[in-house]
């Protein structure tokens, strides 16, 4: 059984490369446009979620402690895929419980790499 | 003028100023919505070409697997095809020169019966000698029964005569032996001539068959390898394009910074009418100046590329490059 990966973007165009690169690369791909997105879909198996930082309503980290304080998911590793490359936004994504900060523009098998190394079972 | 030295907003009478702020107002929010409305087709067209590229990548994936089938394992299968065809015709070829040997060997049997009939030929002319002696005994004790004469002589004259009978009916029966005999080696000898040509032409046609066997599978083999390495080629330049999209939907990330800043750049258009109330509100150029100083860094806070700070600092800044993931 394939493993699901949630993909939280407001940008159309990198939910695209990033879903095509996981989903070559055998996994289910489950796409949220911001974080209040990415919230209602959190159901279900998530074996890993990729959240951007800057997005309307409610923005990555918002995000990240809405998944860290969930009882479902806060186990679920959670890598941060952003234009963000400041280090007080990273501290405050490591602060909020991410494993991973990818900065774009991203190659798909950097990503690929980080979510192979951290996807759980 | 007598007033130069005096604060600029001094400078213009009132009502110049006020057409001028008036002016700025009404011209940057057109300008901030022409930002965003840029902002919007841009990313609407790259979202459309990413959903192409996408597809072409989808649909090279399928025909690189296609042509994988015919390259790798299909390729392996069709040349076992080819291989198994191959011993399936030799062995049709086989079968004729087992056909062709088991016809030798009943044409072996066929020749000896020859032998044979030749004996049978020898012991009907011994039956027609053995008759014609018989009958000179017969014919020798006739003559001497009539010397004989009498009752005796009679009686010894008909034992002959039958026995002239006898020698007269086995000569005729040994001709008629001789005679079919002599038939049947005329048969023997036009099927091993008919045979002959047979086995002339069955040469000829084994040989034919075999030779346009091999004709035909190294035809079938040389398109098979053809196609084979049209398949790979297809397959390896398949592979160069699809990664040439896939980089391409890459380098279409862009979009995503750019739109940010152009956003950003719109909200902060939009923002400036108001900013410049609250600062002419502010009373002295000093208060100004630092209301100012305080909106910028604010303004510096609010970036969220690494180049929109950059250029704030006065730096120029290119297009950003893929990094390493960073663990945490």
């Amino acid at each position: 059984m394939s493993k699901r990966i949630l993909i939280v973007d407001d940008s159309a165009s990198v939910r695209q490369v990033a879903g095509m690169a996981l989903t070559r690369a055998g996994y289910e791909v489950v796409e949220a446009t911001d974080g209040e997105d990415g919230v209602s879909k959190l159901t279900g198996k998530l074996n890993l979620i990729i959240s951007d930082v800057n997005m309307p309503r409610m923005d990555g980290i918002g995000f990240l402690k809405a998944v860290k304080a969930h009882p479902g998911y806060k186990f679920t590793p959670v890598i941060m895929l952003t234009t963000e490359a400041g280090e007080d936004m990273k501290n405050k994504g490591r602060a909020a419980g991410a494993k991973a900060w990818i900065t774009k523009p991203f190659q798909p098998q950097t990503l690929l790499d980080a979510v192979s190394k951290l996807v759980i079972a | 003028m007598s007033n130069a030295a005096a604060p600029l907003e001094n400078d213009s009478p009132p009502n110049e100023n006020s057409a001028t702020a008036e002016f700025c107002f009404e011209t940057l929010p057109i300008f901030a919505r022409q930002i965003e409305n840029v902002r919007d087709q841009t990313e609407q067209a790259i979202l459309a070409l990413s959903t192409r590229f996408r597809g072409i990548v989808t649909s090279l994936d399928g025909a690189v697997a296609a042509s994988q089938n015919v390259s790798g394992d299909g390729g392996r299968e069709l040349t076992s095809a080819m291989d198994e065809g191959r011993q399936q015709l030799l062995k049709v070829v086989d079968a004729l020169t087992a056909i062709r040997e088991s016809r030798a060997a009943l044409i072996g049997e066929i020749r000896s019966l020859g032998v044979y009939t030749h004996e049978l030929q020898d012991m009907a002319k011994r039956v027609e000698m053995i008759a014609f002696n018989t009958n000179m005994l017969a014919l020798n004790a006739a003559i001497e029964a009539a010397h004989a004469g009498g009752d005796v002589g009679r009686g010894f004259s008909v034992v002959a005569q039958e026995v002239r009978h006898l020698a007269t009916a086995s000569r005729e029966t040994g001709k008629v032996i001789g005679q079919k005999i002599a038939v049947i080696n005329d048969s023997l000898t036009h099927i091993l001539g008919a045979n002959e040509k047979v086995t002339e032409r069955e040469n000829i046609a084994v040989k034919d068959s075999e030779l346009r066997i091999n004709t035909v599978l190294e035809q079938f083999g040389g398109m098979t390898e053809r196609l084979l390495g049209s398949a790979e080629q297809f397959r390896r330049e398949s592979e160069v394009i699809k990664e040439e999209v896939m980089e391409s939907m890459v380098q279409l990330q862009f979009q995503d910074r750019t739109g940010q800043i152009l956003a950003h750049v719109a909200k902060s258009i939009e923002e400036l009418p108001v900013v410049a109330d609250s600062l002419v509100a502010t009373g002295s150029a000093a208060d100004a100046r630092r209301a100012a100083q305080d909106y910028l860094a604010e303004m510096a806070n609010s970036y969220t590329t690494d180049e929109q700070r950059r250029i704030h600092e006065g730096d120029t800044a290119g297009a950003a490059k893929p990094q390493a993931a960073e663990f945490f």
